[in-house]
């Protein structure tokens, strides 16, 4: 078990419609960030029912905090905590009545239950509505109840299934910056499923990215740039084109791979971040003065698109 | 806390079950969309049919002595061994309610499990449930005893009622308490629970394969209905062969609901239910 907190190797499940997750493999460390990232239908949220032990798979194996989801799962579950798509709380009751029902369902007494759940219901800032029915809550108090709910346990491993889905820009920013804190706490794992790339960027240590249920991409976001590109690329100001001489002694360095004059500079690529001062200094020896460096790294929005693009391409190279 | 898929099978975790019964029961008692039908049926069967029944009994002239020979003469016979007058007492509120009696537990169960089955679905709120540490059969035990309580209780409640009301208002012609006879005590305690657990086995399996409760009704009535009309039917004459066809009745419910409610606890599964998500 060691550091791992999640392993899966070849997980695949069928349902009738069709192939939902396709011999994933992969894994968590503890404490950090894993962010599942893709669009709606890649498999995300069949994965995270799959490592809960929810759903069974068709092939493939798991261990999850040193259990096997499908024959220790109420283990598992007992040390996991969840927040479903649709936060999942009951409208009939109140806040604190959902959360008090949950944590005795996790064989918490009921006065240890009531208090842990009005400590949580204030620290995600819904202690003001704790005890008004759920049916009037809009969906980003919802979310903050059923996060409130997901720690009534104090979990080890959090699965946060799309906890940004349906907020508008504040309530996103407030429910992103929990979770930060969230796994930031005891070295909690996190388990973030997404489609929103701006979350995942904020919050993840390392994604899997997801197409119609396969695997594309699984590492760091700047491990998975470098393998998509093999180069950086630099903007140079020079406040007018390059010269000549400039290009030419550029080209000559060994890391550089190609230089293109642009109308205030030029565009170079160069095979690794390291080579930037030496470009200065050549643009400099050859008399340019040199304005603004724009070294350019990959965002996660590049990264994830350019995955995207070459699955796509790949899907259409097969289907011909 | 144990596992779903493991090889030991310890006993139900009661704890657990007793939460989410509370959970289901406290959900129903909230809902005006469930309690107002159960409410409404059995008001009308066990309050105003006795009280329409009694004041009839108290007119002069009534004689039903033509009708009841009408009926199979070993049927008759109970019937007309009573006074003229308590006849139709006795062969409408001793006999022939207590078929109708037992619709009123089908229905209820019907209503409930179809709310606690496919109403999480609908409520989305049936995830949140299996991603919890409950095996899969403590949570079916515990959704079962959400419709079968309600439906029994109903039922129970509902017979005290009738029993008061047709003893207060058919005291004038009958001159005592003549409810509960065996008969009924029957049909209470044993027939109703049967009928209940029966309606129970068949929404449970209709409630698993839909997405919403009004689907559940819907399939679900399409099921119960023919049997209700072939209960009642049937019923009336086994019900007037005395206690012992009755509690033969119950014995043939009890084992088809039993069958019906086992089938249904093997499906009920983690797995499947999160497939129908």
């Amino acid at each position: 078990m060691g550091d791992q907190a999640i392993t899966c190797t070849g997980l695949t499940r069928r349902f009738p419609s069709g192939t939902a997750l396709d011999a994933l493999t992969l894994d968590a460390r503890r404490g950090e960030v894993l962010a599942l990232l893709g669009p709606n239908g890649a498999g995300k949220t069949t994965t995270m029912r799959l490592l809960n032990g929810v759903l069974r798979p068709d092939e493939g194996t798991a261990t999850v905090l040193g259990l096997d989801p499908w024959t220790q799962g109420d283990e598992l579950r007992a040390r996991t905590g969840v927040l479903t798509e649709n936060a999942g709380l009951d409208e009939r009751f109140t806040a604190l009545e959902n959360l008090e029902l949950m944590a005795r369902l996790r064989g918490i007494d009921r006065t240890t239950a009531r208090r842990k759940a009005g400590e949580l219901l204030e620290r995600f800032g819904m202690g003001h509505r704790a005890d008004v029915k759920v049916q009037g809550f809009s969906t980003g108090q919802r979310k903050r109840v059923a996060l409130a709910r997901a720690l009534l346990h104090d979990p080890e491993l959090l699965f946060l299934d799309e906890p940004t889905s349906g907020l508008d820009p504040a309530a996103t920013r407030a429910v992103v910056d929990l979770i930060g804190s969230l796994a930031a706490e005891q070295g909690r794992t996190v388990v973030l499923c997404t489609h929103f790339l701006g979350e995942a960027g904020k919050l993840a240590n390392r994604m899997a990215v997801l197409f119609t249920g396969k695997l594309h991409a699984f590492g760091t976001p700047a491990e998975l740039a470098a393998g998509l590109w093999s180069t950086d690329e630099v903007r140079l100001d020079l406040a007018q084109p390059a010269s000549a001489a400039v290009l030419d002694g550029l080209v000559a360095l060994p890391t550089v791979v190609a230089a293109v004059p642009t109308d205030h500079g030029a565009l170079v690529r160069i095979a690794e971040r390291a080579a930037v001062p030496e470009v200065v200094a050549v643009c400099v020896a050859n008399g340019a003065s040199v304005y603004g460096v724009d070294a350019k790294e990959p965002t996660l929005e590049d990264v994830y698109f350019e995955i995207e693009a070459r699955s796509d391409a790949a899907h259409l190279a097969t289907a011909s | 806390m144990s596992s779903v898929g493991s090889s030991r099978r310890p006993g139900v975790d009661w704890s657990a079950v007793r939460v989410v019964l509370a959970r289901d029961l406290g959900a129903i008692k909230r809902s005006k969309a469930l309690v107002l039908p159960m409410l409404l049926l059995p008001v009308v069967l066990l309050v105003l049919l006795p009280a329409s029944v009694g004041m009839a009994a108290r007119g002069r002239d009534l004689n039903i002595e033509r009708f009841i020979q009408f009926l199979p003469s070993d049927l008759a016979e109970p019937v007309l061994g009573y006074p003229q007058r308590e006849q139709l007492v006795v062969l409408v509120l001793g006999y022939l309610v207590a078929p109708l009696f037992l619709i009123v537990p089908l229905m209820v169960s019907a209503v409930t499990a179809s709310d606690t089955f496919a109403g999480e679905k609908e409520r989305r709120t049936l995830e949140t449930l299996l991603h919890l540490p409950v095996r899969d059969r403590d949570l079916y035990i515990a959704k079962l005893l959400g419709g079968f309580i309600p439906a029994t209780a109903v039922s129970w409640i509902g017979f005290v009622l009738f029993a008061t009301i047709s003893n207060i208002v058919c005291w004038p012609v009958m001159h005592r308490l003549f409810l509960p006879t065996w008969l009924w005590m029957i049909v209470i305690f044993w027939l109703a629970p049967a009928v209940a657990a029966l309606g129970l086995g068949i929404m449970v399996r209709v409630s698993m394969r839909v997405s919403n409760t009004q689907e559940a009704q819907q399939l679900g009535g399409a099921v119960v209905l023919p049997l209700v009309i072939l209960a009642v039917g049937q019923t009336t004459s086994i019900l007037l062969r005395g206690p012992g066809a009755a509690f033969l009745a119950g014995v043939v419910v009890w084992a088809i609901a039993i069958f019906l409610n086992v089938r249904g606890a093997r499906s009920f599964t983690r797995d499947r239910m999160a497939a129908r998500l």
